[in-house]
């Protein structure tokens, strides 16, 4: 009877969700799991409804997740995806069609 | 000249020379232009192909000339300057089309060619819009000039508006020079204007959409 109720315990313990549950993410490992940002300075960038053309125009590429614009700094954020790359000459092309000036990339923008 | 040609000449020289909305959008963008004030009504429909270019189709029904220009208008951004706290720009609009006269007759060849310039921050703007027309015997030569003041710094995506004042020349009609104020308001894609020429007790009301 003893056993049984072990055996029962032991059962019932590796069935639980807690059990299921995978090992903590490791702040370095959910980080590298984000994508890459990177901080645009762009010049030209003092209306806003010219701006939207920024937004539809950079946030129209495949490797970008979110664009956001800052009229007040004259920068965009661009969220990458998840292992997506945009070089700089590719940003700079795509803020070109939007009707804007590429002035720099900051990609060591902190998450 | 015949009088009535004189007469019809003057009253097209009324007619407004807009300084309103830019006529080109980003590369893959569609646009909405409506004008309404009290002499003409006019719808421009264009699309960008690319960031300097735009083409579409223009109708202007005046009530001041009893006709309807239908046709085609290609815009042309020449020239910008991307500055770290402002843009200028200048334009090229060309027009081409059939003008039909309100009550029938005779469907006459016609076209207009314009120069805009602007330039803005984020708290000012001025505009410039000269604008020939040729529409048969009728011929035209108008100016327009904006100044406007933002009374609160926006943020992008929120609720903008500027406080503007209109100025334009038609030499020759019997008003020359009139005097619009207006406020411009803006939020997303949707643009929207609306004033008073003084001297002409008529309202003016304008929207923009882009898409």
């Amino acid at each position: 009877m003893k056993l049984l109720k072990t055996l029962a315990l032991a059962a019932a313990v590796s069935l639980s969700p807690a059990a299921a549950f995978a090992a903590p993410e490791t702040p370095a490992a959910a980080e590298a799991a984000a994508g890459e940002i990177l901080m645009a300075k762009v010049n030209g960038l003092v209306c806003d409804f010219c701006a939207q053309s920024i937004r539809k125009i950079v946030g129209g590429n495949e490797a970008v997740q979110k664009v956001h614009v800052d009229l007040s700094k004259g920068q965009v954020r661009v969220d990458l995806k998840p292992g997506k790359s945009l070089d700089d000459a590719a940003l700079e092309k795509l803020i070109r069609k939007a009707g804007y000036s590429l002035v720099s990339v900051d990609r060591n923008v902190a998450k | 000249m015949p009088p009535r040609y004189l007469a019809a000449g003057l009253a097209l020289a009324a007619l407004a020379a807009p300084a309103s909305a830019r006529p080109v959008s980003y590369a893959g963008g569609w646009t909405l232009m409506q004008e309404n004030n009290g002499m003409y009504s006019s719808l421009h429909a264009h699309y960008s192909p690319t960031a300097t270019d735009s083409i579409g189709l223009y109708v202007e029904q005046n009530r001041d000339m009893d006709q309807t220009f239908t046709g085609l208008q290609y815009n042309r951004l020449v020239r910008r300057w991307n500055a770290p706290e402002s843009q200028g720009n200048v334009y090229l609009k060309l027009g081409v089309g059939a003008v039909d006269p309100f009550a029938g007759g005779e469907t006459e060849f016609g076209g207009f060619a314009g120069v805009a310039a602007d330039w803005e921050t984020r708290r000012v703007f001025v505009s410039y819009d000269l604008r020939a027309r040729d529409f048969g015997p009728d011929e035209s030569l108008s100016h327009a000039a904006r100044l406007g003041i933002a009374p609160y710094v926006a943020e992008f995506g929120a609720f903008h508006t500027w406080a503007m004042v209109q100025v334009e020349n038609h030499p020759g009609a019997e008003e020359p020079v009139t005097v619009t104020p207006l406020l411009r308001f803006f939020k997303g894609p949707l643009l929207v204007e609306a004033g008073y020429t003084l001297e002409e007790d008529e309202f003016l009301l304008n929207w923009t959409w882009r898409f």
